[in-house]
Formats: structure tokens, C-alpha cells, sequence
């Protein structure tokens, strides 16, 4: 808990609280013009579910991008003031410095996804849905994106630890914003190899095309579970691989 | 006298080739230890094993007389550092980069006071340390060493862009640290004239190989004074003295002896006067201790 305080503490001045305000706000903006423009145009589908539908598939763009970005402010900083030899001589263990790092980002993007959800309840209440809020669905949303943000940024962390250059870390979360936005195109068995592709897939409400007209559909919960199960364990396994190689690491 | 930092055959290699090999190194309580070597002679890879940073590719160290690799945690709670240039977040102040180490290792916020005060930062403790000047953030990186006023201290090159004023304020607080803090200092540097001012005990690395370890005394006994004969004829006088089985060696208008005892030093002379090789003078040039280095490492004395 100490590294985590730290580390949240060296954050100051970073600008990264600002930043992700700004990103938010950009993305949910969007989202909430296209939802609008949609529902404008066929009102059966307006509800709940075509807004998290909608944020759901923009995370798929924004999340990685923004999973990068905190993970690179948070690791450069010990690459750029060559810092890691002094906590580490202080004592400071490089699992420990790993995990506070991880927790420290996988913070941030945790209040991230919760503004979301606050904002698509304000958007919901303000546009007159029809139903009162729905918790479950909101929950479950939430849920799918925290998890699919703590998996990207295992990957995201390891990278911007282990490589001084974070132009690289930033390339590959931009490749995964991409992958992120085009993976529903992919065959299934193809998309499932692609952590980007869990923002939609994780995602409480599908989206399908019939007549030419999109309709959404509330997944059930467990077809879902199985899929989190193996992300999770993918997840844990890249970690600890990070974490091991950087701490076997000279410095 | 205790030994607080004791290295058995301590060896480091990357891929085929020793940095460091074999190095016993012995630091007493309350030593000023001045390790010193010409760049690139291995003394911060040494410095990093030593801290637990570089894993030896074989040898032991021991520290507080407990082995490093089973005691690293207690070992380092009681030691303060700096390696090669210093850490910081350059974003933060100074006194936010102090209050990060304050906070890493549980200290009173008097002790970041203090060692802002020792090294005079404390005007410019709320400046970001990307504004500071290297010999700033030199000072800052003995500042985080010193807070927690550890038993023991080992600086790497403390004094790399200190001005002048810098340096001697350095120095002065390094031979400072044992007597008013009961400190145990193993100071780097590749500067004779650093070490020679304040350190108690030497050890000489080059080429990852520890060629002297002692005090300035012994190491000045080290090297016997040379003699430096001056002839009639050096020509003469020195194929003469080969056929004797002596050695010297022509230095301008001399010639120069290594390790003469005084029953030589008279046989060469009765040698030079029973050939008729007139003597004209006899000297004894003792050897400073930047020659002295030169000699062990080969280069000169500050590389």
C-alpha cells in the first residue's frame, strides 16, 4: 500500500488526471452524438442498451490508447531519471515496484470506467429512457471493462517497463486501439486471441445488423464466463511473465 | 576494528570477459574507504554487487558481517548510496524527490531538512530538478544517500560535475560523516587527488583487478624510492652495469634504478669508479603517489 501512495504521489505534475478527463470526455461526447443521431432516426432502439453498446465499442479505440498512455507516464518516469537502481538499493523489491506500478494504473483506468458509468446514467436519466437505470447491465459493463483494461495494461506495463523508447509502448497501444475498433469483423476464433477485442466482448449488449437495421441484444451472463475465466488466466500468466523478466533484470 | 564491507574473490563476467575478478575488498568501521581505478577499471560494477544491484558471477560479500544474498533487506535499511550519475524524478522538486525516499524509508521529516542543509539545497528545494544544474542534482543524489544517516555510505563518484567550490564542500562533508555520524564511507573515484584528501584506507582496481589494498602509508612504501645515477659516460656505464647483472634504465642525462638496497646501491658505484667512469651525482627520487597510481594502472592519473 506504501508503493502504491508512492507511486501515486510521483504522479504529480504528470498531468495524467487532467488528460484522461480530456479523453473521456472526447469519446463519450462522440458516443453520445452518434447514439443521439441513431435513435433519432429509429426510436425502437432507443434504451440503455444502444448507449453502452455504443461506449462499448468506442472503449475498444479509446481504452487502449489510454491504457498506454498511463502506462508509460507511470513507467517512464523511472527510465527517464534512472531511478529504479536507487529503490532498488533502497531496498525497494522490482515484483513490489511491478505490482504497485500495475495497481497504481489499473487504478486510474478503474475511475475512468466508473466515470463512464456515471455518465451513461446521466445521459440515460437526461434523454427519458424508458426504464429506470439498470443497474445489472451498468454493473456487468463495468465489470467486462475493468477487466479487459487490467489485461491490456499487463501487456501495456510490461512493454513500457522493459523498453526505455515508450514511442514503442504508445505504437503498440495505438495497434491495439485499431485492433480494438476492427476485431467484431474478425471470425470469432480469431478475434479471442485479441485482448483489444474483449471491450465489445466483454460487453453486456450486442449489436447486430438485420434488415438493414442495427438491434441490440443483452448477452447473457453465463456464455460470458468462460471467456472471462481464460482472459483472466492469460492475464495473470502475462503478468507474472513481466514481472519475473523484469526483475531478473540488471540495472 | 570491525569490518563492515568484506568481498571474498568477488568475479563478475559478461559473456567471455571478466569486469571484475577475484576482488577481495576489506572496509573497516569508520573508514574513509577511497576505491579508485581509472574508467571502465570495474569499480561500480564492483559497487553494485557489493549493494545487491549486479548479481556476482561468483564470490561473496559480506556486509555488517552478514551475507548479502540472504541479508539484503537489512543490510540495505542501514545503507545509503549513489551510483554512477544520480536518480531522480525530474518533474518533482527536490523536496519532493526527498519526501519519496523519506517516505520509502519510514524518516522523520527533520531528516530531509537536514540533509537538504548539509548540502545546500535548501533554497532550491522547491525548484523541479529538471531545472537543476548537474552539480544540483549531484548534491540531491548525496542528499537522498545521506537522509536516513546510514551506517553505511557508498558514493560513486560523488563529485562527477561539482565545481571546484563543489568539490571541496564534498570532500569536506565525506571525511565529516564518520566522527559526527558514525558513518562508514566506500568513495569511487577515478580522481587521486579526491581520494588522497580524505580517504583513511585505498584499494587500486584495474582492468576488474584489485592491484593494492591498505592505507596512502603502505601504499607510498609500496614503491621503493628510485636512484638516479648521474655519469661520465652513461653509454659506457650502462652496458657495464647490464654485464653486472643490474638494470637501469636511461632517464635524460641519469640513469635509474628500481628497488636498490644501499649494499647495491655501493656495489653499482665501486663498479662505475674501478672502470674509471667518473660519478658526478647520486639521487633519490621518491615517488609521489599520482606516479605511484600511474605505474599500477598504467595510465595517467586522472582517466
Amino acid at each position: 500500500m506504501k508503493l502504491i501512495g508512492i507511486e501515486l504521489y510521483k504522479l504529480r505534475r504528470k498531468h495524467l488526471f487532467p488528460m484522461i478527463a480530456i479523453f473521456l470526455a472526447v469519446e463519450i461526447a462522440w458516443a453520445f452524438i452518434v447514439t443521439g443521431r441513431l435513435t433519432a432516426r429509429n426510436s425502437e432502439i432507443a434504451g440503455w442498451e444502444s448507449i453502452i453498446a455504443m461506449i462499448s465499442s468506442m472503449n475498444g479505440l479509446f481504452f487502449p490508447v489510454l491504457s498506454a498512455v498511463c502506462a508509460s507516464r507511470i513507467c517512464d518516469m523511472e527510465h527517464k531519471g534512472n531511478t529504479r537502481k536507487m529503490l532498488f538499493a533502497l531496498s525497494v523489491k522490482p515484483i513490489k515496484l511491478y505490482a504497485a506500478k500495475y495497481a497504481c494504473t489499473s487504478l486510474v483506468l478503474f475511475i475512468a470506467a466508473l466515470l463512464q458509468v456515471l455518465a451513461i446514467t446521466v445521459f440515460g436519466i437526461a434523454c427519458n429512457f424508458e426504464r429506470s437505470v439498470p443497474l445489472l447491465l451498468l454493473f456487468r459493463f463495468f465489470t467486462g471493462t475493468v477487466i479487459t483494461n487490467m489485461i491490456v495494461t499487463v501487456f501495456q506495463q510490461w512493454i513500457s517497463m522493459a523498453v526505455r523508447n515508450q514511442a514503442f509502448a504508445l505504437t503498440s497501444g495505438m495497434v491495439g486501439g485499431f485492433i480494438g475498433v476492427v476485431a467484431d469483423l474478425f471470425p470469432q476464433h480469431i478475434r479471442r486471441v485479441f485482448i483489444w477485442s474483449y471491450y465489445t466482448g466483454l460487453s453486456p449488449v450486442s449489436q447486430l445488423y438485420m434488415d438493414e437495421n442495427v438491434r441490440f441484444f443483452v448477452r447473457d451472463t453465463g456464455s460470458l464466463m468462460p471467456v472471462i475465466m481464460v482472459l483472466i488466466a492469460a492475464g495473470i500468466g502475462i503478468y507474472l511473465a513481466g514481472s519475473i523478466h523484469l526483475s531478473k533484470q540488471e540495472v | 576494528m570491525n569490518e563492515v564491507i568484506t568481498t571474498y574473490n568477488l568475479s563478475k563476467k559478461y559473456g567471455d570477459v571478466y569486469r571484475v575478478r577475484d576482488v577481495n575488498l576489506s572496509v573497516g568501521e569508520g573508514d574513509i574507504y577511497g576505491f579508485l581505478g581509472p574508467n571502465g577499471a570495474g569499480k561500480t560494477t564492483t559497487l553494485k554487487m557489493i549493494l545487491g544491484l549486479t548479481r556476482p558471477t561468483d564470490g561473496k560479500v559480506m556486509v555488517f558481517g552478514k551475507d548479502l544474498k540472504e541479508n539484503r533487506e537489512f543490510i540495505l535499511k542501514k545503507t545509503g548510496s549513489l551510483i554512477e550519475a544520480p536518480s531522480y524524478y525530474g518533474h518533482l522538486t527536490g523536496l519532493e524527490n526527498m519526501r519519496v525516499i523519506q517516505r520509502l524509508r519510514d524518516l522523520p521529516a527533520r531528516n530531509v531538512d537536514e540533509a537538504l542543509r548539509i548540502v545546500r539545497l535548501e533554497k532550491h528545494k522547491d525548484k523541479k530538478v529538471n531545472e537543476y544544474s548537474l552539480g544540483m542534482k549531484q548534491r540531491l543524489g548525496i542528499a537522498m544517500a545521506i537522509m536516513s544517516f546510514p551506517k553505511l555510505l557508498i558514493l560513486d563518484e560523488p563529485t562527477n560535475g561539482l565545481d571546484p567550490a563543489g568539490i571541496g564542500e564534498i570532500r569536506e562533508l565525506i571525511k565529516s560523516l564518520p566522527q559526527r555520524y558514525e558513518m562508514t564511507v566506500l568513495v569511487s573515484s577515478h580522481l587521486l587527488s579526491e581520494i588522497e584528501q580524505t580517504a583513511t584506507k585505498v584499494g587500486i582496481i584495474n582492468n576488474g583487478i584489485m592491484m593494492f589494498q591498505g592505507t596512502l602509508e603502505d601504499l607510498k612504501k609500496e614503491k621503493h624510492p628510485a636512484i638516479m645515477i648521474r655519469t661520465g659516460n652513461n653509454e659506457l656505464a650502462l652496458e657495464l652495469l647490464l654485464k653486472r647483472g643490474y638494470t637501469p634504465l636511461p632517464d635524460r642525462e641519469f640513469l635509474l634504478f628500481e628497488n636498490l638496497s644501499d649494499e647495491q646501491i655501493s656495489h653499482v658505484i665501486k663498479i662505475l669508479i674501478s672502470d674509471n667512469i667518473d660519478v658526478f651525482r647520486i639521487e633519490e627520487r621518491k615517488k609521489n603517489l599520482e606516479s605511484i597510481f600511474l605505474d599500477m594502472t598504467g595510465k595517467g592519473s586522472s582517466l
